[in-house]
């Protein structure tokens, strides 16, 4: 095989390796040469497990020779965000409270993915307890851009899209509560996707908050992500909120035409002070979608400012509770930054916390009325393209907060939502940043999502663009 | 719905059983007033009979268009 293994999208080595034109051990070793070379410039692992993987990769091909196969993604290694539990490892959460933390349970969507054949290649970086939106943390040092290595990846599954971008893993887990797979996948240009709250079960996922954590893949393209989401997708006896029913072929779905589908454009806050560059990719994609097909209406969105509002109230009550114990017994333990965010937590009275969820169902039907006459919403996942590591270390400062909520303006009301949204990479800056854009989509209609995005890849390269080693 | 002063949060916290000292209510306070302030709106409008549940509610049956 001439292509380098790791340079293969997900769906594709799987099926080389199901097809032997390539062994496991090729494309693990592949993914373990690129690791050695990238890790010392992005620090986007937290374990690099590289003996335990390439064991793994020849009993993959040693029961593939034995006609063996064990799933869709059959030999094919891939690492995930820090905090999902694998019975056995340690699962350090991005924190130093948890740095020694053995996981005894395995949670399902790794472990699903497991079932599906794949391998384990370590794991990767995290923002301390999934909350921070930069990809900084005061205990592993930064995860840094593959495309411009003293700029953030955007947090909190910040060495999840640092490694998917630079080709270190096929696909990787992220988390979203607020845009932790959004975030990532924009600032480093790969695809990802925040799924409907209840699509995959959270059992053994570190919780931040119970009401708005979702699971979700970052992958380097839309294909890849609805092989992963049906894989991962469907009620678990471990987990209540997540629903029972059919799951659809999501990879069918990428294959359809996008003609005649009714794509909005929201005509405020998500297009309100927009950096020019993120602007103007917006105004492309938009031109891309019109040339294959769909139809772009504006939509009238209600007030997405409290929807945010509502978010912050949620997080920073659940947030805190999940973490009082350790506040009080460790709070020395936490990084400034998320101590200060946990203590905002208590100053929220429950009657205020209460009134969010309550409204919850109320906005939501009013977000489904607002869209009732298009199939996706596109919108920027944020107002800028990727700042500097070092401007956007503000730790516990007085502005920390505002500069936080800037940066996930566009990513919170969904999340308060519970809707899917699909980040996909749509340009890049004159300088050579990455830009995505989110497609926002009914409760559980992921493979609308998936449906636009692949065909926006199929009319573009951005998704196919590899960062260079320095 | 008013935004908590540092005075209120120093005493919430201390009742949750997390103290805090005055300079991290003033920053709470800080952080979290823009949050109260754009759901000010919303709090203390909801009907009687509105539960949380009704996300779920709302989720599933206006799933399919």
């Amino acid at each position: 095989m001439k292509t380098e293994p790791a340079l293969m999208s997900l769906t594709s080595v799987a099926r080389a390796i199901a097809d032997k034109q390539v062994s496991s051990r090729e494309v693990t070793q592949s993914c373990l040469d690129r690791i050695a070379r990238w890790q010392p410039h992005l620090n986007a692992f937290m374990a690099i497990e590289a003996e335990d993987a390439l064991k793994a990769a020849d009993a993959a091909d040693a029961a593939l020779a034995k006609g063996a196969r064990r799933g869709v993604l059959h030999g094919v290694p891939l690492a995930h965000k820090d905090m999902y539990y694998e019975a056995g490892k340690v699962v350090t959460c991005g924190s130093r409270i948890r740095r020694d933390f053995v996981a005894t349970t395995t949670s399902t969507a790794l472990q699903r993915l497991k079932d599906a054949g794949t391998i384990r290649l370590g794991s990767l970086q995290m923002a301390e307890f999934a909350y921070g939106p930069t990809g900084h943390n005061v205990h592993y040092g930064p995860v840094h851009n593959p495309f411009a290595l003293d700029r953030i990846t955007g947090g909190s599954s910040s060495g999840s899209g640092s490694a998917v971008a630079a080709r270190l893993t096929f696909a990787a887990l992220g988390s979203d509560t607020g845009g932790s797979v959004r975030m990532p996948a924009h600032f480093c240009g790969v695809t990802g996707l925040k799924t409907t709250m209840g699509r995959i079960s959270r059992a053994g996922a570190m919780p931040l908050s119970q009401s708005l954590d979702t699971v979700g893949p970052l992958a380097r393209t839309a294909e890849d992500c609805a092989v992963l989401l049906r894989l991962m997708a469907g009620a678990d006896p471990a987990d209540s909120t997540a629903i029972s029913g059919p799951i659809p072929d999501y990879a069918a779905a990428t294959t359809e035409s996008i003609r005649g589908l009714a794509i909005g454009v929201p005509n405020a806050f998500y297009v309100d002070d927009l950096d020019e560059e993120v602007a103007s990719a917006l105004d492309a994609t938009i031109a891309v979608l019109r040339r294959e097909g769909a139809n772009v209406v504006k939509v009238e969105l209600p007030d997405q400012r409290q929807l945010s509002a509502a978010s912050q109230l949620v997080v920073a009550v659940e947030a805190a509770a999940f973490h009082k114990r350790w506040m009080i017994e460790r709070a020395q333990d936490y990084g400034p930054q998320v101590l200060m965010r946990l203590q905002n937590g208590l100053a929220i009275p429950g009657v205020s916390y209460l009134e969010a969820l309550r409204w919850r169902g109320q906005a939501l039907a009013a977000h489904v009325a607002a869209v009732a006459n298009v199939d996706a919403v596109i919108a920027p996942v944020s107002p800028v393209p990727a700042p500097t590591i070092a401007e956007s270390d503000v730790g516990n400062s007085p502005d920390a907060e505002a500069v936080i909520q800037r940066l996930t303006r566009l990513t919170r009301p969904i999340n308060y939502l519970g809707l899917p949204a699909l980040s996909i990479p749509c340009g890049f800056t004159r300088g050579g940043l990455p830009v995505g854009m989110q497609l926002i989509g009914r409760s559980f209609d992921e493979a609308t999502l998936l449906r636009v995005g692949a065909a926006f890849q199929r009319a573009t390269d951005f998704h196919e663009r590899l960062p260079k080693l320095p | 719905m008013t935004r908590p002063t540092a005075k209120e949060i120093k005493a919430m916290a201390d009742a949750a059983g997390v103290p805090v000292d005055n300079d991290v209510a003033a920053r709470i306070a800080n952080s979290v007033g823009p949050a109260f302030d754009a759901f000010a709106a919303i709090a203390g409008t909801l009907p009687f009979d509105l539960e949380p549940s009704t996300f779920v509610v709302v989720q599933t049956e206006k799933a399919a268009r």
